[in-house]
């Protein structure tokens, strides 16, 4: 019977791959967190292996850590007064493109995410690679290794910006024809750059720069709430019965 | 009271309005049948047949779609006010945005508009489609699909309820009749 355990993956990774990886054992998953330039090598590996098998490819996304960790409003305050409409967006994607947070604290803020399945061993594993360049993210393709991939780092590349090397076909995949900039990056404005709109003059649908003001909905974020707290106590006095 | 009438009012058929609809009266009741002939004024006439058949362009675009397919389906049917949809935009005369219209989507929306015929009507059906409802400040989704095309009739709601949509498409009826097409007014 093959060990399904996340620890013995991880023992087996550590054994296999040494300092190439960074690993990190979660709730039972692994993530293991390598340099963009051993990507290629340690993902046929993790295919290829007996021991590994990883023949799946479930998932590859972006992230972009600008701005990580910091909240966008004070949900103290906010839970007193309830919920609003107009409030002041304070964190990232909330600012129109002039006013868009242009500083670099961040070293290494773009991301990829791949999660892998072993069918054969019945384990997942999560791998995690920076991108070097912030100004340039550059990742290798791994289209050659799981095709699958292919529409995953489209996806990202349209969204993030990442540019995976060697990839065959590397154009946008959901964003408009002619979109201008990566839009889940932390720095683009939610409202957008552009808005449509039919011009009865020219009988064709023109782009025009955006007209309105970003705006935030913030809910009623409910924390100390007396029925809460009530209903909190009563389950704990279940669970303690049962 | 009300509720249970207006209710009543979109299960079942309109009634006559002494109209050209005198004609599908029963038997004993149809001035056609007593006297052989009925007269009419040709404006009536045009709006009992346009009224009559309204076919819908499907334009189905997220969940409002699927609303839109319980209207057309046989509990509430809307067969049964002529309401057939369409797979082509030249067979159509009325177009039911139903759901999120998108930036990438608006130049197909607007060409599809100007492939039907004349004379043609829009029913916008949703939030997203009257204004852009919940996604009103993306950057992606347009803010209202009246930017790309005129609307007759808004139904609201989030998505709107097949009942809603149905009384959406009999108050365009209600709007087609008043339209005169020959009379001056």
């Amino acid at each position: 019977m093959t060990d399904t355990s996340a620890t013995s993956l991880s023992d087996q990774l550590a054994a296999r791959f040494g300092d190439t990886l960074t690993l990190s054992t979660v709730r039972n998953e692994t993530t293991a967190e390598l340099a963009a330039a051993d990507l290629i090598a340690v993902a046929t590996a993790l295919r290829d292996e007996p021991a590994f098998r990883f023949s799946e490819l479930i998932d590859l996304c972006g992230v972009d850590y600008l701005g990580y960790g910091q909240t966008e409003w004070d949900t103290e305050s906010v839970s007193g007064t309830g919920f609003s409409r107009g409030v002041e967006g304070q964190a990232m994607g909330r600012f129109t493109w002039a006013e868009r947070p242009r500083d670099s604290n961040h070293p290494r803020r773009f991301a990829s995410v791949i999660q892998l399945l072993s069918i054969e061993h019945n384990r997942r594993l999560r791998l995690r690679v920076f991108c070097d360049d912030d100004s340039m993210p550059l990742l290798p393709s791994l289209t050659l290794i799981w095709p699958s991939v292919n529409w995953f780092e489209r996806e990202a590349f349209d969204l993030y910006g990442i540019i995976f090397d060697g990839h065959q076909d590397l154009r946008r995949i959901l964003t408009d024809y002619g979109f201008v900039g990566h839009p889940f990056r932390k720095d683009f404005p939610l409202i957008g750059n552009v808005e449509v709109r039919y011009d009865p003059e020219q009988k064709r649908v023109i782009y025009e720069p955006v007209s309105i003001e970003p705006r935030v909905l913030v809910p009623r974020t409910i924390r100390d709430d007396a029925d809460l707290m009530q209903a909190r106590a009563e389950a704990a006095d279940q669970w303690r019965e049962n | 009271m009300g509720m249970m009438e207006s209710v009543s009012g979109v299960m079942h058929n309109p009634q006559p309005l002494n109209l050209v609809d005198d004609i599908l009266r029963p038997a004993g009741d149809n001035p056609v049948v007593q006297r052989g002939f009925a007269t009419t004024s040709v404006d009536a006439l045009m709006n009992w047949a346009r009224t009559g058949s309204m076919w819908p362009m499907t334009f189905g675009l997220a969940c409002c779609a699927v609303e839109m397919m319980h209207a057309g389906a046989s509990r509430l049917d809307l067969d049964r006010y002529g309401v057939i949809f369409r797979p082509s935009p030249r067979q159509s005369d009325v177009m039911i945005v139903a759901g999120t219209l998108v930036n990438k989507m608006a130049p197909a929306l607007r060409k599809v508009y100007d492939q039907m015929p004349e004379p043609k009507w829009v029913i916008s059906m949703g939030s997203c489609a009257n204004g852009g409802g919940y996604y009103h400040y993306s950057y992606s989704v347009v803010r209202g699909c009246d930017r790309i095309v005129p609307v007759d009739i808004y139904v609201p709601g989030c998505p709107p309820t097949a009942e809603a949509l149905i009384h959406g498409i009999l108050q365009l009826q209600k709007k087609i009749r008043r339209t005169s097409t020959i009379a001056r007014s």
